[in-house]
């Protein structure tokens, strides 16, 4: 089995220490890096009156729980993790089947109009979305999908940047690949599941990633496409979480946080290796 | 099979069998049908409301009923007021400083994280990627936690340490990077990502060949990563400027704009139009203008990267 | 391949209908039954749970009218009130932050009640000032749900370490008490401050009115801007003074980064809300709370206030079931009940500070309520007007010539005010 490497070469013995001092120097970065989130989680343990002391604290001085007991009793909590799973995964498998259907057409097949299209979708990631957001509300709301899963999902269903990105993927994919496959007899469709898709996993995999992470925390989407706290979701319901005067309780919501973070960070680490494996497993290489 | 060569594919690639065959009978009703899906939803959440907009741009709509057509006067507005003047270069500021710093870093970390000499790169990967997966509202407190002149956790080492940082986010000249650094912090994380997806997909057998040979690791760097890389790099690049140019979330949460606007973006400013001042034709103007910008600047970066790039759009 | 494409789009458009089918369809048809309202507010904390039982309350009474509450937080009201109802999707009544009032008012989304101010017998009780908010050219277009002038909050403890006995009733006392209760000056960058006094984005955008109202001075008098009359200058200078060569407060602040600084107890006073006492104690500071020191020319405070208005999507019906809940709401028993649990005075003005005894800090807040007044009344765009205000106070707060600054922002505030 081979995995890819980079300019960086490849291991040899007598390497050690480089190997070594390598490690040091990212896990220094990776410290540096991880600084704010550290904050985050320890803060999460925190009583108000640490969060707020000088002088400020890196790990809790005084460990507590409150702040997690906080959500569950102030928050529907298991059904904004329910919300938030449904929304996020709705809109991830709905986009990817169409933005991959999509950029299957204008990365492999050469009709008139490709060019435009291809440029048209580019051009609308070019406008705020604060700016198209009224009128997608109000088709929204005379479809009567507010508050509903389908208000949440559908206009998301495809995004010009999900084609965009797959688009570039699938037209670095060699071309003697499909043009054979097509040569053979297969149709369209079957090159776009066989060949292309089982090659473009490592870009489907990001895609997916980015797609769900991005709906998972985005907080303006949910809190105008919902009014009902039930219909919430973890991000837009630890917002209900406010304190007297409007004032933040910090320490509830970096709980609330870092228990909606979990999932995410669990399945990048799965994913993440399946970047290696995609390319050792389809042969190609 | 194995592809031996893997040069980027062209927009027009070679015929196996001489001609053009790729454009056969019916191909655009196939095509289509592959497009048709995504089309449909994008049409009406993404094409229409854009339509929508253009023409919202030359009124003076607040979304309650109140609409007449006003013509050019919020454009001319745009070009004329020196406070929405400045947001235009405050975002040009910002671009200019976060599309460089972000890609290089995020290369850089791609390529470190990929090199089979490091151990542990399951962890590290998903570590470096974790600023990306938390909100940016609890981003900002964290930073603000860090930075707070007064009570701050990293103002209070360095202090320590005899190094006064002053209150950076309340620095004119200061604040702006600060916050593009912010934003450095929780983006590079994706851009990281697709590299190594993108790092992925060159063969093994290029390298071969060019140590072979006798190329150094730069020169593999220069010769192999990076041609192989153009299509990645190209759509990166073309994101994070879309990214750059449309800076809002990090600016609303840290700065809100000040000190005296001096971090005022031009969505930051289109938001207050429409949302706080309820005036959704100036808003509306303002996201065209953006819009036109963020188009010619792609055009002048197609030229810049040469003819390679442009045939990937 | 067809066949699969078409299985797909089919698919789609049956989870999409599948989805809508969960939605539970609100229509209720307005036939027969009672009047149904929707009152969106931002009371996240107890007082929502009273608020929330005051309309309980009025539901129960009549058979008529049912009006139902949602609570959002107020940035979440500003950033979904447009959207909802420019698809005449939103709230009939909406609760908002009074300065956010006018501009709703002046583009079309409220609707006028002059007709309940000209009937209801309750508003001959409503405290004037906070009627004034609602006033906007000429016509009411919302009721008052509160209405609390800015205090001051300060630290017992570090008080008493300074020697200080009682709290101070001038600026040249508050100034002086300041100065002893700072840490470090000479140091140049204290370890304890006087005062937590934001430059800019201030408590409910009122420190630096409520300082220019001490003094005689205004930001706006009616459409005209007043913010660089001599009063204001003279203002400006005396506290950019006080912080610049006294270091009794940093600069730069805003009005979290002033919260911070109290909650730390590394300021010993703050200009702040009622909401502060609870905050004070989650801190675990032992804390008083008294009236702004009265400025050269008196006691002032700015007040934040809350207003609640008819929306333009409510019908007469609705309107006029709006109304009756108002009437209600304005009640003696309801206004006494309403100040107890927000925590705030009570909006009308026959109801004394004895009424409220059992929470001595509403009672201390109604003693001082008649300090008050409201922020930019009838300025659509205050937005434009806070910002320039803000600047000119950074600005001179980090050393800059206040007459000057406050020329200039003078002139933004104006050309703000005649659009």
């Amino acid at each position: 089995m081979t995995t890819s490497t980079t300019a960086a070469g490849r291991p040899r013995s007598g390497r050690t220490l480089s190997r070594w001092l390598l490690a040091a120097a990212v896990l220094l970065l990776t410290a540096i890096v991880l600084l704010p989130v550290a904050i985050i989680a320890f803060t999460a343990f925190k009583p108000t009156a640490e969060i707020n002391a000088f002088p400020p604290t890196l790990m809790p001085t005084g460990w507590t729980l409150a702040n997690f007991t906080r959500i569950f009793t102030d928050l529907p909590f298991g059904r904004l993790f329910l919300n938030s799973f449904l929304f996020a995964g709705g809109v991830t498998l709905f986009a990817l089947a169409f933005d991959s259907l999509a950029a299957y057409a204008l990365a492999r097949l050469d009709f008139r109009g490709n060019r435009f299209i291809l440029v048209a979708i580019v051009a609308s990631l070019m406008i705020p979305f604060q700016a198209t957001l009224i009128p997608v509300y109000q088709l929204v709301a005379q479809l009567g999908w507010v508050n509903t899963f389908a208000g949440l999902i559908i206009p998301r269903a495809a995004d010009a940047f999900g084609i965009f990105f797959l688009r570039q993927f699938f037209v670095s994919l060699p071309r003697d690949l499909d043009n054979a496959a097509r040569i053979d007899g297969a149709s369209e469709f079957r090159v776009f599941r066989s060949i292309i898709l089982p090659n473009a996993v490592p870009a489907l995999l990001t895609l997916a990633i980015f797609t769900f992470v991005n709906n998972w925390n985005d907080l303006l989407w949910p809190l105008v496409f919902t009014t009902t706290p039930d219909m919430g979701t973890i991000t837009s319901g630890l917002t209900l979480l406010t304190g007297p005067g409007g004032i933040i309780p910090y320490g509830t919501m970096m709980a609330g946080s870092l228990i909606a973070v979990l999932p995410l960070a669990v399945m990048f680490l799965i994913m993440q290796r399946r970047f290696i494996e995609s390319v050792a497993t389809t042969g190609l290489k | 099979m194995t592809a031996t060569t893997r040069e980027r594919a062209p927009y027009r690639a070679p015929a196996p069998l001489g001609g053009r065959p790729l454009r056969r009978r019916g191909l655009a009703a196939k095509a289509f049908l592959f497009m048709l899906p995504a089309l449909v939803i994008l049409v009406a959440f993404v094409f229409w409301p854009m339509a929508s907009a253009l023409r919202l741009s030359f009124t003076n709509a607040s979304g309650f009923g109140i609409e007449e057509w006003v013509g050019l006067s919020n454009y001319a507005r745009i070009f004329t007021d020196q406070r929405i003047l400045a947001t235009l270069g405050n975002t040009a500021l910002y671009t200019v400083l976060f599309t460089p710093t972000a890609l290089v870093a995020a290369l850089a970390l791609a390529l470190l994280l990929n090199n089979r000499l490091l151990i542990a790169r399951g962890f590290f990967r998903t570590a470096l990627f974790l600023p990306f997966v938390v909100s940016l509202a609890v981003a900002a407190f964290a930073w603000t936690y860090l930075l707070d002149p007064q009570v701050g956790l990293l103002t209070y080492w360095l202090r320590a340490l005899g190094i006064q940082i002053g209150n950076v986010l309340q620095d004119p000249v200061l604040a702006m990077p600060t916050v593009v650094a912010v934003a450095i912090w929780k983006s590079f994380g994706f851009y990281m990502v697709i590299f190594i997806a993108g790092l992925q997909e060159i063969p093994e057998s290029l390298y071969e060949a060019a140590t072979i040979d006798g190329a150094g690791p730069w020169r593999r760097f220069t010769h192999v990563t990076l041609p192989q890389l153009s299509n990645t790099l190209a759509f990166v690049v073309i994101f994070a400027m879309i990214a750059a140019l449309q800076a809002f979330d990090q600016i609303y949460v840290m700065t809100g704009g000040g000190p005296y606007r001096s971090t005022q973006s031009v969505v930051m400013e289109l938001y207050q139009e429409g949302f706080k001042k309820l005036d959704l034709g100036m808003a509306s103007a303002l996201s065209y203008v953006l819009l036109a910008a963020t188009l010619i600047l792609s055009l002048i970066q197609f030229r810049f990267f040469g003819r390679r790039e442009k045939d990937t759009l | 391949m067809k066949k699969l494409l078409a299985t797909l789009a089919v698919s789609a458009v049956g989870t999409a209908l599948a989805l809508t089918g969960c939605s539970n369809s609100s229509t209720a048809a307005d036939t027969s039954g009672p009047v149904t309202l929707t009152f969106w507010h931002g009371y996240t904390e107890a007082d929502g749970k009273v608020l929330d039982q005051i309309v309980a309350d009025f539901n129960k009474s009549q058979d008529k009218i049912k009006i139902t509450t949602t609570t959002k937080p107020w940035a979440v009201i500003g950033d979904t009130l447009l959207t909802s109802l420019s698809a005449k999707n939103g709230p009939d009544i909406v609760a908002l932050p009074a300065e956010n009032l006018p501009v709703y008012a002046s583009k079309g989304a409220l609707q006028k009640l002059d007709d309940y101010y000209s009937s209801s017998a309750q508003n001959a009780s409503l405290n004037p000032r906070a009627v004034e908010m609602e006033k906007i050219g000429g016509d009411y277009y919302g009721v008052p749900t509160g209405f609390v002038p800015l205090s001051v909050v300060y630290n017992k403890t570090l008080f008493q370490k300074a020697g200080i006995a009682a709290f101070p009733t001038t600026w040249d006392e508050w100034v002086a008490d300041a100065k002893k209760l700072t840490v470090g000056a000479d140091s140049g960058t204290p370890q304890q401050y006087g005062l937590a006094l934001p430059d800019h984005a201030t408590v409910g955008n009122g420190v630096w009115a409520s300082l220019f109202y001490g003094n005689g001075g205004a930001i706006v008098d009616g459409n005209k801007s007043v913010l660089d009359s001599q009063a204001n200058q003279q203002t400006l200078a005396y506290w950019a003074k006080a912080v610049h060569d006294g270091k009794i407060s940093p600069t730069g602040l805003d009005g979290i980064a002033s919260d911070k600084l109290f909650s730390s107890g590394k300021a010993a006073m703050e200009i702040g809300g009622p909401w502060m006492a609870s905050v004070a104690k989650e801190n675990n500071i032992d804390y008083g709370i008294a009236a702004i020191p009265a400025g050269p020319k008196g006691p002032a405070a700015s007040a934040i206030g809350i207003s609640a208005a008819v929306t333009s999507q409510a019908d007469a019906a609705k309107k006029a079931a709006a109304e009756k809940f108002f009437d209600y709401f304005f009640s003696k028993d309801n206004a006494t009940k309403w100040s107890l649990g927000s925590g705030w005075p009570a909006l009308r003005t026959d109801v004394p500070s004895s009424a409220v005894s059992s929470n001595p800090v509403v009672a201390s807040l109604t003693d001082i309520v008649g300090t008050a007044r409201p922020l930019l009344p009838g300025v659509a765009d205050s937005t434009d007007v806070l910002t320039a205000v803000d600047e000119a106070t950074q600005k001179a707060l980090s050393g800059g010539d206040p007459a000057a600054l406050l020329k200039t922002a003078s002139q933004s505030v104006q050309q703000a005010l005649g659009k």
